[in-house]
């Protein structure tokens, strides 16, 4: 009770209350423009909280995330083009609602689906995390290694069908963190005799080439004639949500956001995810399923308080584990990390009252964000009027000013435009991208737990199996790559038949 | 020529090479006085042998058991619109990398406002106000960085 009363202190401060509603609009912005996601706009705006409070910078960048989770459902819905891969479920019946002119009504639904999700999401955050981080005390480095192995067994739910091509990824990852000086022994890994690579490659300039750079990469055969799609705002009316239809989205809204916060509280998923099986659970329990993908403000409902119930949820493995579980909270945790708090069990034994600061934030967030929503929806609509050539150079305009800032060094520039073309092939050869990223924050916690659990065991590696925690964390892992296996055999003999 | 691949006989065949290029200069790249079994190139030596396994097993898996693609170069392929397509992602890499070079002689304000206009005919921008917005924007982002945020860029 003393934490959370301390993080409130924290919290109140007015310069949080003028960052979030930045953060918010900003988040809005990047997740309503198709091809930008709410990842992205986290990574460029980590450079601009380097002189900010970590409360402050957290927020803000927690802000990005809510706000870009829901921005995304503004072009699902109105021009049937998700603005990031969490609003995909909601084109089903958000663009059909358009279609028939109700695209105010819809986009409302998506804003209080949203912000219900978002606020019990960011509940569930606020007392499950510090139950779970009680128990994480108990942690030591056979455990911590343990977990990172189950942190990059993640990379079975997020390697598109080909665990290979995961496995590969996550190898780029760890040994691209394992550049520079070896903290332990002192020797330099892979640097070439090149100064500039002893302090190794810094996670927020990895981030920046291996997602803004290849995306904006991916995007060199945009053809500004046929691919730029444009809202006209004059076909957002003004009709309102009725009470009956707010009494019939209850069940949908509820049962979303529960699902939202269980998938989104486990590692490797996400609010596409969440969103998607939401939907889905949600159209099988109707009386009125055929409605559904019609334009059913239920399904609207539905898939929105699924993915913005994932994003509290997400930080609970994180915070808690120090498991990441998507790319957004990858990159979040990467921003803990730069303003010096180690996401994992002691962080809410040492900065517990930031941490109680930030939940409690959260919360604040998700209020801001329906005031945000309520004023600024019809206006979010122009910005699909920006052309993609303009958005690309003022995108890499900071991604190179960012990059530049973080150490102050032109080095850095030269690595994420590396890094992006890298990663571009990547891409082109469909890879995923978040277990190279998992791979970069989990390697140096496997390798640093790893020679230290050795030590411990005077080099037997029966310390990781004969320790429960252990046991357990290395069991699910195996468990998980082997449940990834047999639903890809499964998906391969359908398609077969 | 015909040719017959796949994304995973294209991405193996890079990363055996890759991983095998990288795990013979472990000796030379990672120098250590540890006597230990468990030393400084241990964990190297997992992420690199992990790639080269992992990428051996992805070039098997393209090579027998996955759909492959036929490719027929003859010189029409130079003019196919398949061809422009990589051909425009490979010109876009090359600016990235003379931005590089550029950065270096000329700094932040000027390095990039050519990458910009460079960009904007890339995409074969018209209206003037194209160029003028992102022109400001670079001087924008250099006034912020270095008054706002105290962060003198090159």
């Amino acid at each position: 009770m003393d934490l959370f009363l301390e993080g409130l202190s924290v919290l109140l401060q007015w310069q949080n209350f003028l960052i979030i509603p930045i953060g918010l609009a900003l988040g809005i912005v990047v997740g309503a423009i198709p091809g930008l996601t709410s990842d992205l706009g986290i990574i460029l705006c980590i450079p601009l909280t380097y002189g900010m409070e970590p409360t402050m910078a957290i927020l803000m960048l927690l802000a990005i995330y809510c706000g870009g989770t829901y921005g995304g459902s503004i072009t699902a819905i109105l021009i049937n083009t998700p603005g990031t891969s969490a609003n995909a479920a909601t084109l089903f019946d958000g663009y059909p609602m358009a279609r028939k002119g109700q695209a105010y009504k819809a986009l409302s639904m998506a804003l209080f689906a949203s912000t219900v999700g978002g606020l019990l999401s960011a509940f569930a955050l606020l007392f499950l995390a510090p139950q779970i981080a009680k128990i994480t005390l108990l942690f030591g480095p056979a455990e911590y290694l343990a977990l990172a192995v189950f942190g990059l067994s993640v990379i079975a739910g997020v390697s598109n069908k080909s665990i290979f091509k995961g496995l590969i990824g996550a190898c780029i990852g760890i040994f691209v963190s394992t550049v520079g000086m070896d903290t332990i022994s002192g020797s330099s890994r892979f640097t070439f005799g090149n100064i500039n690579l002893m302090s190794g490659i810094d996670l927020i300039i990895a981030l920046i080439g291996l997602f803004a750079i290849s995306e904006i990469m991916m995007k060199s055969q945009y053809n500004p004639k046929t691919d730029h799609k444009q809202v006209s705002v004059s076909s957002i009316t003004k009709d309102k949500i009725t009470r009956e239809e707010y009494r019939r989205c209850r069940k949908p809204i509820a049962l979303g956001s529960l699902i939202g916060i269980i998938i989104g509280a486990t590692p490797g998923t996400g609010g596409g995810l969440a969103a998607f099986i939401s939907y889905n659970q949600t159209k099988q329990s109707s009386k009125h399923p055929e409605t559904f993908g019609e334009g059913e403000i239920e399904g609207v409902a539905a898939s929105e308080s699924a993915n913005n119930g994932a994003c509290g949820a997400t930080m609970i493995p994180m915070l808690t584990l120090g498991v990441p579980g998507d790319g957004a909270t990858a990159i979040l945790m990467g921003a803990f990390m730069i303003h010096g708090m180690v996401p994992g069990p002691m962080l809410f034994k040492e900065q517990g009252n930031i941490l109680y600061a930030i939940m409690i934030g959260l919360i604040v967030v998700n209020v801001f964000m329906y005031l945000i929503g309520r004023v600024f929806t019809r206006l979010y609509a122009h910005i699909t009027r920006i052309p993609y050539e303009i958005l690309s150079c003022i995108v890499l305009t900071f991604c190179i000013a960012g990059s530049y800032s973080t150490n102050n060094r032109l080095y850095d520039i030269y690595i994420i435009l590396i890094f992006g073309i890298i990663a571009y092939f990547l891409r082109r050869m469909d890879f995923q991208l978040v277990p190279v990223l998992l791979g970069i924050v989990l390697g140096p916690l496997a390798e640093d737990n790893f020679r230290r659990a050795m030590l411990l065991s005077d080099g037997s590696l029966s310390i990781f199996v004969t320790r429960p925690i252990s046991l357990l964390f290395l069991a699910v892992a195996v468990g998980s790559l082997a449940l990834f296996a047999w639903r890809n055999h499964k998906d391969k003999v359908k398609a077969r038949m | 020529m015909k040719i017959k691949y796949n994304a995973e006989i294209i991405a193996g065949a890079v990363f055996v090479i890759a991983a095998t290029v990288l795990w013979l200069l472990i000796p030379s790249q990672i120098q250590t006085l540890e006597k230990t079994a468990i030393n400084a190139q241990t964990f190297p030596r997992i992420a690199i042998g992990g790639m080269l396994i992992f990428s051996a097993g992805l070039l098997i898996q393209g090579i027998f058991f996955n759909e492959k693609k036929e490719l027929v170069i003859t010189k029409e392929s130079f003019h196919s619109d398949g061809f422009k397509r990589e051909m425009r992602s490979v010109i876009f890499a090359v600016m990235l990398l003379a931005y590089c070079v550029l950065v270096t002689f000329l700094g932040f304000i000027i390095s990039t406002a050519i990458l910009v206009v460079a960009i904007l005919l890339f995409y074969g921008a018209r209206k003037w106000y194209y160029y003028v917005i992102p022109l400001a924007m670079v001087g924008i982002v250099y006034y912020v960085f270095g008054v706002v945020l105290r962060i003198s860029l090159p």
